[in-house]
């Protein structure tokens, strides 16, 4: 009986890192899309968004089965609740690289100026999320607090992007729709950037317990 | 043991107790009874007498212990008992023994008290004067007498016991501590039972066996780990888990991991869906494999499922660095494009040239100057040809001719050969130093000269100098061209040895030249075992420095 549940805590596990490496895939593939104004990427990041949002089920019903059939306490059950609360934010995460995939066929592969801020703003939040992901799959709490301070970097981006605009807009030197675009686009990145630390917050609560909020 | 060891003491001990006991009442008992009846007798005769004298008085006085008299009448009634009121008893007629007594002078009898505890017996005679005197003694019975002797029995059985008890206890003792006391990592140093010595033997047997057994696992084991930890490719071990069961160091660099990764589940260290795919894809039986980049090297794996006896026991994943192939994939790829471009323009001129001479759209005062165009791009193309197939001569390294070449003579005939190019570009040619000597190929020491004077020249300026210099340089042979032409900036330096490389990028006709010119010193020095130097100043001039 134990043995079956240890191994479907092993499974759990590891799709719990499949995921990830799906969301991380995911933003990688989307932030190089971005900065290229390469729209062929948007097809692609749809299908892995389904794929996404299909294992988010699948590690939901593992989760359920496990809390009803083996009534985990302690540990166990720290994780467990955990990997609820990190797949729905791994969900968010898919949901928003799809959202920018889908925004970039409306900027005609323009990659003029003001796409320079957005690109330290991907890798940033690239980083956050490969390293959320990483903190999950070692355990590393050290690494899981680097993450919850990097999202200060990410935060600052995206309000130099928004002072851009704001410039652009005032100059008139774009159109309206195309500056809501980048700035819906920014917003999405900032907010992928809230869900890593979410997970980063989820990882230190399953290893210690305690969670930030508390 | 102690316990059975008591058993068998104790029921040892029974078995005698009761045996004695049967055989010593069996034997006694019926040894007293004759005992009891033949006294019995004898004392009966000797009162009968005594009475036949004197009369019944005689029991007046009479005192008796140990026998019951009893005189009963020819009818049965008693007219003296010894223990009883006479007048109180009944009548004895029916007794067996009075009967006896009556009929035959004598009579016997042996009666069972109605407790049976007790067991009388009776002797009787028939008097004188009629009457019978019967003599009577009352002893235990057999189970009365056993039963009491049951205290004595039970405490001999409770002694029994006891000392059962203590001497199993010591026997088995006794017993075991030779055989706790052997030495199993040394069975045949033991001095204990003989009746163990096949055992001990057979130990002593197994004992070597699993040694070296052991001895050639490990021996294994250790070949294994020296084998794949100096491997150059990363190999790793999985189980039909997913989980590392064995990672060499190779392979630790590629994933990056620095502590231990054995019993870790591989997905810890590489998450890539790629990876993931493939390893899954092994645990189903499938071969795959896939290149990829990782920490700014490429790689190549090889996923391959274990598979033994028809089930897939896990998966081994090999990793080459295929960087270096990659480069050259490259390399080889960006020269053959070159090489086609090269051929291509010098092509694409003469077409050009003998399409506007067949359409006549050539006035005749010009005809001369597109025939000497079609001339020159021919010479290009033969030039360049030449250079080609020296290079692949070079690049396939067989081994022509090797002599002893003057240097000195090689300098001049290419300054020979250079003199009509040097002049019609005002340049002048030195050489200085004097003769040396090389043992080589003196073909290629030409082709070394001949294009670092042919650079000299090019890239000159108007009215410059070229200089080619011989002599020895740290006991080896040097020659070095130096000239005052245009130089090369830092940037280009590092890169001009390879094929097709331009400073100018729009490889210019201007200059001529094939661009392979460097790339064939450079393979011809290699060839030499030596060594090429470059010294350069952008607009003061570059010195090339060969050291055999």
């Amino acid at each position: 009986m134990r043995n079956r549940f240890d191994e479907q805590l092993l499974m759990l596990n590891k799709k719990m890192i499949e995921m990830g490496a799906q969301c991380e895939e995911l933003i990688a593939l989307v932030a190089k899309a971005l900065l290229n104004g390469d729209s062929k990427g948007a097809n692609e990041a749809k299908t892995k968004g389904h794929e996404i949002d299909q294992m988010e089920r699948e590690i939901e019903s593992i989760c359920l089965k496990l809390l009803l059939q083996q009534q985990p306490v302690a540990r166990d059950l720290r994780v467990i609740s955990a990997a609820l609360k990190m797949i729905t934010d791994m969900e968010r995460i898919g949901d928003q690289a799809e959202d920018i995939a889908e925004i970039i066929p409306f900027l005609d592969g323009r990659t003029g100026a003001e796409l320079a801020d957005f690109k330290p703003m991907a890798e940033a939040t690239c980083k956050m999320v490969t390293d959320s992901i990483d903190a999950y799959v070692k355990q590393d709490l050290t690494l899981a607090r680097h993450v919850c301070e990097h999202d200060d970097v990410v935060d600052d981006a995206f309000s130099r992007v928004k002072d851009t605009l704001i410039k652009m807009i005032s100059e008139n030197t774009a159109d309206g729709e195309y500056a809501v675009d980048l700035l819906m686009i920014a917003k999405y990145f900032e907010r992928i950037g809230d869900h890593a630390v979410n997970i980063a917050e989820w990882v230190e609560f399953s290893v210690t317990g305690t969670h930030k909020g508390e | 043991m102690t316990k059975k060891i008591f058993r068998s003491i104790i029921s040892v001990a029974l078995i005698v107790l009761l045996s004695s006991l049967v055989i010593a009442t069996t034997f006694l008992y019926d040894y007293f009874n004759q005992t009891q009846v033949s006294q019995l007798k004898a004392e009966l005769s000797l009162v009968a007498d005594t009475v036949n004298d004197v009369g019944i008085e005689y029991f007046d006085n009479f005192d008796s212990t140990v026998f019951r008299f009893t005189v009963v009448a020819a009818d049965g009634k008693v007219l003296y008992d010894t223990e009883a009121d006479a007048s109180e008893m009944e009548n004895h007629v029916d007794r067996e023994e009075i009967k006896e007594a009556i009929e035959h002078g004598k009579g016997s009898s042996a009666r069972n008290s109605s407790t049976l505890t007790e067991k009388t017996f009776y002797e009787a005679v028939l008097l004188d004067d009629g009457n019978v005197l019967r003599i009577s003694v009352s002893q235990l019975t057999v189970g009365a007498l056993i039963l009491s002797m049951l205290p004595a029995i039970c405490a001999i059985v409770i002694v029994a016991v006891i000392v059962a008890l203590v001497l199993s206890h010591r026997m088995a003792k006794k017993v075991t501590e030779p055989l706790l006391n052997l030495d199993l990592e040394h069975p045949e140093d033991n001095n204990s039972y003989e009746e163990l010595s096949p055992i001990l033997t057979k130990i002593h047997k197994q004992h070597k066996q699993i040694k070296s057994q052991m001895e050639t696992l490990h021996r294994k084991s250790d070949e294994f780990e020296q084998i794949i930890s100096s491997m150059s490719e990363g190999l790793v071990l999985l189980d039909e888990h997913g989980m590392v069961l064995s990672m060499n160091t190779a392979a630790a660099s590629i994933f990056s991991v620095k502590e231990s990764a054995v019993g870790k589940d591989f997905l810890v260290f590489d998450r890539t869906t790629d990876m993931s795919k493939a390893v899954e894809g092994a645990f189903s039986g499938k071969h795959s494999e896939f290149k990829t980049q990782r920490n700014g090297n490429e790689y190549q794996f090889n996923i391959n499922p274990i598979v033994s006896d028809g089930k897939t026991l896990g998966a081994v994943i090999l990793a080459f660095d295929i960087t270096d192939k990659a480069f050259a994939e490259r390399n080889r790829q960006e020269f053959t494009a070159n090489v086609t471009h090269e051929l291509k323009t010098p092509l694409q001129s003469i077409i050009g040239s003998a399409e506007l001479l067949e359409n006549g759209l050539v006035k005749p005062e010009d005809t001369s100057r597109f025939v000497g165009n079609i001339r020159k791009e021919a010479t290009r193309l033969v030039s360049l040809i030449n250079d080609i197939i020296r290079l692949s001569q070079l690049d396939e390294n067989h081994e022509p001719a090797t002599e002893t070449v003057d240097l000195m003579d090689v300098s001049k005939e290419v300054v020979e050969v250079l003199t009509v190019s040097a002049a019609k570009r005002n340049v002048t040619l030195n050489i200085e130093g004097e003769p040396q000597t090389i043992y080589g190929v003196r073909r290629y020491i030409y082709e070394i000269i001949y294009n670092l004077c042919d650079n000299a020249i090019r890239y000159n300026v108007d009215g410059g100098k070229v200089a080619i210099s011989i002599g020895k340089e740290n006991g080896r042979t040097a020659v070095s061209v130096s000239d005052t032409g245009i130089g090369i900036a830092p940037e280009h330096q590092s890169r001009i040895f390879e094929r097709f490389y331009r400073v100018d990028k729009s490889h210019s006709k201007e200059t001529g030249g094939t661009g392979l010119g460097l790339s064939i010193v450079k393979h011809a020095v290699a060839y030499h075992s030596g060594k090429v130097t470059l010294e350069s100043e952008l607009g003061k001039g570059t010195t090339v420095k060969v050291v055999f």
